[in-house]
């Protein structure tokens, strides 16, 4: 048979024109069928534009009837024993709110636990917990969050939001996602559109076991609840911000049920325009704090000198604030950034920034202007203490920025010393490089740094000896703190400060590597090599160069910590995650 | 909710410069998102995807054979959502099922056929070329090492009408002997195993009986992950039923049993014949069904008889106590039902481990009774269309290609000259890699599947298909793993843009629909297999095979008289309106009852309408663990948003969420401790074939010297062994030695 139909095929040869024609009017006639749509015209269909939803008899039971009364809210209630982890409800989510391609408002984690004889596995769904004090809602600078005070349904305005992410900072769930093409934070809304109008929201809608359910809890029981209760094990601690959903379980869990990535230290996406604007701000107020320390002890300095390095910090802070705009996904709306005052960590920074700003531009206007201190009659001692007042206060209130969202690793302790002491080091470094390029009768630094006469020489030496001490101090300072983090390497729990260490000595070990090789050549090795070399006669000009070196090795140094500061912070979240 | 619906905006623009404490709480983006009532009972959805009609789709992922309802805009899909008035999904559907979409808009789709130049890379080409090249360089194959030396390799994802098309084009038209399909790799053992025991390739159930049961019991099965909507059907139950899961690894079906029997890999046989054992030694057997419709009892009493409860103790690791405890379950329920997928499918004993599950519920009388069966799970959405119409194995419609009365009625149906119909079947999938090997066929024609990552021995399927003189690849997306090894590639329209027929495993015929207007000038399989049939000069043949609905009437008659006969069903729209039709439905049989299931009568296929009890005593795993590979791979289903090998499903930027990046080896926490590994670390996992890097997953649900990798990375089947069952050639991917080697 073979032969037979292989005979037959070389009869119609391609060489028959006709045929060949023929085929190639099948071609086009086939590729325009397969544009043609006819379902709709083939096929029976709903002519009825029904009103009511189809589903609605699936999920009748499986949300409220009635809205909260009073002392009450919705809130979500899962039970994990029907759970069997397809991720329906996380699709379906993205499905019926038409969400961004890779945005999504719902995740399902994974504990595993137990032992080879029983071992666990326990899928866990889990979207916005509606907080009895959510706080996104608090720290969201511009009020763009809305807890309805008939449902408790955390909402966010859309058309609010600017974009500055610390919603995503603050929210122990990691709930909030952030969309660079909007510019702009969303959340889930409990579907809240569709239970104005009785229907489900998209996630118990899709649970093919009806896991998820809507159900109105009395806001005390949550509160009595947050005594104890974990929302799952692994789940970050309830009293943070009072999450509203339950999850239900008939089964004893073991006590080793642990997310299935509790092991796994990954590290975060770190905020470059962060990164350079606390790095940047807080080497501005080091600097005014370094000058006013200088001033105030060597008064016959001459005053050029501080107001060039007025000036110079004064432009440091400008550029460290211009490029925090850069972190916003619409800086245009960032006028809107001092609404949130009464509760966010965020408005009170950008308020403590514009007075540091405004009281820095007011010492400039001391330093080069003659007429302030005429009319006023004040000395520049009191606009620069005015100066570095503000300055602390604004580094203070970006170390509550951060010590705000309780992030295990952003403590009070760790953020401020850490702030403080960037501010100091570079401020100094910076501060020191100043006067000694004054030292050198140079052209060519002259007209940055000014040119310093014998008379003067003899206190800045003095000062910049003092100086080179301090920065050394504040060095061993830093570098003890910084490292104190890796006796965690050896603690038998795994603490999210374990778990920093780890990615500190593991995926970041290179960058670690390079933040302490500068640290220490820039604030300890350069610093005693300058001490070492000012006694010799013709230190002018080798001295400038080491301070430059040092100055720019520190600057870099802290811009190092600071993307680690970012990316060992070991964010709070549901447990378990698929990546 | 108490926020002011007017016009902020338009207030806030009136004003000089904006107040910062104004709220703005509409907009574009608040509009975005905002839900408005939909028609179609689809209740509320945002206005950028409310459709103006809807059309049901059944789905075009696995075997469960959801219907999704395709939201439309002029026409053309935009959203879907799963359809609430079909009898097997009722509402439901699993993250694949609601991503079926994405995949389509894939930049790595096909947009013209792509031909391989003489430095080797594909260029773009336009049809008539690659028809050209396709038709002239079979033939010259052909003409030079015989007919059989050019064989295809088809699918059980296209539908019935194009994998009959393709089976009868190619080899009544085409004179190609061998061809198969990777339902080899999925459903073979499950097709062997009936054939056998019941006398036609019959999975009985309907799934009504998930919610009959009282006793459930699954063999290497995991619905919760791989059926999600099956299970939904398991957790509908009210009789509160004993869930018996039978399964190496605790899966999250095994936790949400009542009991789970972690047996030693590759004991199930001699669990199964030591179960049947205790059944009949305490007389827990049914003799009068046995009497009158099951052959060969005497013979399978003396031969399980030697199975002793220690025996099976010692073989499968769980104990006496608890084996005598699973054949009382078996005993007490009222309505049992036995489920097996790929634990059972994929095995190298896999036929005589399906008909061991298949010969306690004939043994029992649990079958033909709701709530009863041998019941396998199906892969494929279309793995039993595959079965029924491929002409592959099985002459069309179910029939024998060694039969002359066969023969004769399908070429009087089809109208064509009997001679042209071979006479024997194709060689399997491993037959036609071996020939090959051996130099015997030397053109392929692969179509919609993937075998340079999902063929078992994964490096020795590339080194074969690299010997092939011409391979065409016909596929929606040039970039898989064996799209870029063809000397041409032709691209295909998918699921959603074109019409056909699957047929889930209750044996519901359902129906798909053009949706989506396919890319560039990729055409449907069906379009290529009518250019294919006209360049080759033998479009005669196939003149009545027009479109897809007249193909499925052809089909339908040739299943006449046949224990899948459709004739009953007479065209789309009757499926379509009946939330499709479970075969058999012969003429004149009116459509009573959407949930039927076979046997209700006790007359099985074989001529004297008796079942066979079959079996035979059980072999040693070809490469057990040793000291340089000391650990058990088992392969598998890694998440419910995760489908064969990621052609499509790896296209979601949705289900990219829902699964790991990278390949991961689950590893028992005490071989962990005693190699050291840690959580996420990397390693080699080497087998005597290949070695790949994975990430470790330390997980107790691994039994200790045992470890578990999905079968979706592309590097995995390096590492498996190829060794077959020797009836259904059906790969068994489930057990070979591995070693773990850190590298960082």
């Amino acid at each position: 048979m073979a032969s037979a139909s292989h005979n037959s095929a070389n009869q119609a040869t391609l060489s028959d024109s006709s045929a060949a024609d023929a085929s190639v009017g099948l071609i086009d006639r086939l590729l325009q069928k397969q544009q043609q749509l006819t379902a709709v015209e083939r096929f029976a269909q709903q002519q009825d534009a029904r009103l009511k939803p189809e589903l609605s008899p699936v999920y009748r039971d499986l949300i409220p009837l009635e809205k909260p009364s009073e002392g009450e809210q919705y809130s979500f209630e899962v039970d994990l024993d029907a759970c069997s982890g397809c991720k329906a409800c996380v699709a379906a989510c993205h499905n019926l709110n038409g969400l961004e391609e890779d945005e999504l408002w719902r995740n399902v984690g994974t504990l595993v636990g137990g032992n080879t004889e029983l071992p666990v596995i326990q899928h866990v769904t889990a979207s916005c917990h509606h907080c009895l004090e959510p706080a996104c809602m608090g720290g969201c600078p511009v009020n763009a969050y809305e807890k309805d005070p008939i449902t408790g349904i955390v909402e966010h305005l859309d058309d609010q939001c600017i974009g500055c992410k610390y919603c995503m900072f603050m929210c122990p769930y990691d709930v909030p996602t952030y969309s660079s093409k909007k510019g702009i934070v969303r959340k889930c809304n409990m579907c809240s559109d569709r239970l104005a109008v009785g229907e489900a929201p998209a996630c118990v809608q899709a649970c093919p076991h009806e896991a998820i359910k809507i159900r109105k809890v009395s806001r005390e029981e949550i509160i009595e609840n947050s005594e104890t209760d974990q929302l799952v094990p692994g789940a970050p601690d309830v009293h943070l911000t009072l999450p509203t959903t339950r999850y239900n379980t008939k089964k004893v869990l073991p006590r080793n049920l642990l997310p299935n990535d509790y092991y796994v230290s990954k590290s975060l996406h770190a905020h470059f325009p962060l990164v350079f604007m606390l790095t940047l701000t807080q080497m501005a107020f080091g600097i005014f704090a370094a000058c006013f320390f200088v001033q105030q002890a060597y008064p016959s300095i001459s005053a050029g000198l501080f107001a060039r390095l007025d000036a110079i910090g004064f432009a440091i802070l400008c550029a460290g604030l211009g490029v925090a705009t850069l972190h916003l996904g619409r800086p245009f709306k960032a006028y809107r950034a001092m609404a949130g005052l009464r509760t966010s960590w965020l408005s009170r920074e950008i308020l403590c920034f514009n007075l540091f700003a405004g009281a820095a531009s007011g010492l400039l206007a001391w330093g080069w202007l003659a007429m302030p201190e005429q009319i006023t009659g004040i000395s520049r001692t009191l606009p620069a203490a005015a100066t570095v007042i503000a300055g602390a206060i604004a580094v203070a209130s970006s170390a509550m920025l951060y010590i705000a969202t309780k992030r295990p690793l952003w403590t009070a302790f760790r953020t401020s010393s850490f702030f403080f002491l960037t501010g100091a080091i570079v401020g100094i470094a910076t501060v020191m490089l100043a006067m000694q390029w004054a030292l050198v009768d140079s052209k060519s630094s002259a007209w940055l740094f000014g040119s310093i006469t014998e008379s003067g020489s003899f206190d800045i030496a003095a000062a910049l000896n003092v100086l080179a001490q301090a920065l050394m101090l504040f060095t061993v300072c830093k570098l003890a703190i910084e490292g104190s983090i890796f006796g965690n390497l050896w603690s038998v729990q795994f603490t999210p400060q374990r778990h920093a260490a780890s990615l500190m000595a593991g995926e970041l070990r290179w960058t670690l590597i390079i933040r302490f090789a500068l640290l220490v050549s820039g604030g300890l090795l350069l610093p005693s090599l300058f001490l070492a070399n000012a006694q010799a006669t013709d230190a002018a000009g080798s001295g400038a160069v080491l301070m430059t070196f040092s100055a720019v090795m520190l600057l870099v140094g802290e811009l190092f910590e600071r993307y680690m500061f970012f990316a060992v912070s070991v964010a709070r979240r549901m447990p378990g995650a698929p990546n | 909710m108490n926020k002011p619906k007017v016009d902020d905006t338009k207030t806030a623009s009136k004003l000089p410069i904006p107040s910062p404490f104004e709220r703005v709480f509409d907009g574009p983006l608040t509009q975005d998102l905002l839900l408005r009532p939909a028609d179609f009972g689809l209740g509320m959805l945002p206005d950028r995807v409310q459709p103006d009609a809807t059309t049901k789709v059944v789905c075009g992922f696995c075997s469960t054979g959801c219907s999704l309802n395709v939201h439309l805009r002029e026409g053309e899909a935009i959203n879907l959502t799963p359809a609430t008035d079909y009898p097997v999904n009722m509402g439901m559907a699993c993250p694949k099922g609601w991503e079926a979409l994405a995949p389509l808009k894939s930049n790595d789709r096909g947009t013209t056929p792509l031909l391989k130049d003489r430095s080797g890379r594909l260029q773009p080409t336009d049809w008539a070329t690659a028809m050209e090249q396709f038709t002239g360089r079979f033939r010259a194959i052909q003409a030079e090492h015989g007919a059989e030396s050019v064989a295809f390799l088809g699918t059980g994802q296209m539908p019935t009408e194009e994998l009959a098309f393709l089976g009868a084009l190619a080899k009544f038209g085409m004179g190609m002997k061998h061809g198969d399909g990777n339902t080899r790799q999925c459903m073979a053992t499950a097709v062997v195993a009936y054939k056998q025991s019941f006398g036609f390739d019959a999975p009985p159930y309907t799934y009504d009986d998930y919610e009959h049961s009282d006793v459930m019991v699954f063999v290497g099965a995991n619905p919760c992950i791989a059926h999600p909507i099956m299970w939904q059907r398991v957790l509908r139950n009210q009789n509160n039923p004993e869930i018996i899961v039978v399964d190496p690894r605790t899966t999250e079906t095994a936790v949400a049993a009542t009991h789970h029997y972690a047996i030693a890999p590759k004991s199930d046989l001699t669990l199964f014949y030591g179960i049947a054992n205790i059944l009949i030694s305490e007389g827990w057997i049914d003799p009068d069904f046995i009497d009158r419709h099951v052959n060969g009892f005497e013979d399978f009493k003396q031969h399980v008889s030697e199975y002793s409860a220690e025996r099976v103790a010692k073989a499968t690791g769980i104990s006496v106590e608890r084996l005598t405890y699973l054949a009382l379950a078996i005993h007490r329920g009222k309505r049992v039902s036995f489920w097996w997928t790929m634990g059972v499918n994929q095995s190298y004993e896999g036929v005589r481990t399906a008909q061991s599950i298949i010969n306690l519920a004939l043994i029992t009388g649990n079958i033909g009774r709701p709530g009863t069966g041998a019941n396998s799970i199906t892969g494929q959405c279309n793995a039993m269309g595959s079965r029924l119409f491929s002409n592959t194995t099985g002459l069309l419609g179910g029939h024998d290609f060694g039969n002359p009365q066969h023969r004769e009625k399908v070429a009087g149906i089809l109208g064509i000259d009997e001679s042209v119909i071979p006479h024997e079947a194709s060689d399997p999938y491993d037959e036609i890699i071996n020939k090959i090997l051996k130099g015997k066929i030397k053109g392929l024609w692969i179509l919609a599947t993937n075998p340079a990552h999902s063929w078992i021995n994964q490096n020795f399927c590339k080194d074969v298909l690299d010997r092939l003189d011409f391979l065409v690849v016909q596929d929606m997306y040039h970039s898989t793993e064996t799209a870029v090894l063809a000397d041409l590639y032709l691209p295909a329209a998918g699921w959603g843009e074109k019409d056909g027929t699957f047929i889930n495993s209750e044996r519901r015929i359902g129906v798909i629909k053009k949706v989506a207007r396919a890319p560039g000038q990729a055409l449907s399989d069906f379009s290529i297999l009518q250019l294919v049939a006209s360049y080759w000069g033998c479009q005669d043949m196939f003149k009545d095979w027009s479109d897809p609905e007249a193909v499925f009437k052809i089909l339908a008659k040739l299943s006449k008289d046949q224990p899948c006969d459709i004739t009953g069903i007479s065209d789309y729209r009757m499926l379509d309106d009946n939330g499709g039709i479970q075969w058999p439905l012969p003429e004149g049989q009116a459509l009573e009852n959407n949930q039927r299931r076979l046997f209700e009568d006790g007359r099985f296929f074989h001529a004297d309408g008796k079942a066979k009890l079959l079996f035979e005593d059980p072999k040693p795993m070809p490469e057990p663990a040793t000291t340089a590979y000391p650990f058990l791979l088992m392969t598998g289903r890694g998440t419910a948003a995760q489908w064969h090998t990621q052609t499509r499903t790896g296209k979601s930027a949705v289900l990219r969420r829902l699964y790991p990046a990278e390949a991961y080896v689950e590893v028992n926490p005490r071989d962990a401790k005693r190699l050291k590994l840690r959580a996420h670390q990397r390693v080699l996992v080497q087998s005597q074939r290949g070695s790949i890097d994975a990430r470790v997953a330390i997980t107790p649900t691994v039994q200790i010297g045992q470890v578990f990798m999905p079968m979706h990375y592309e590097d995995v089947n390096q590492l498996t062994l190829a060794h077959f069952d020797p009836y259904s050639h059906q790969p068994s991917y489930k057990n070979c030695a591995v070693n773990i080697v850190p590298t960082d």
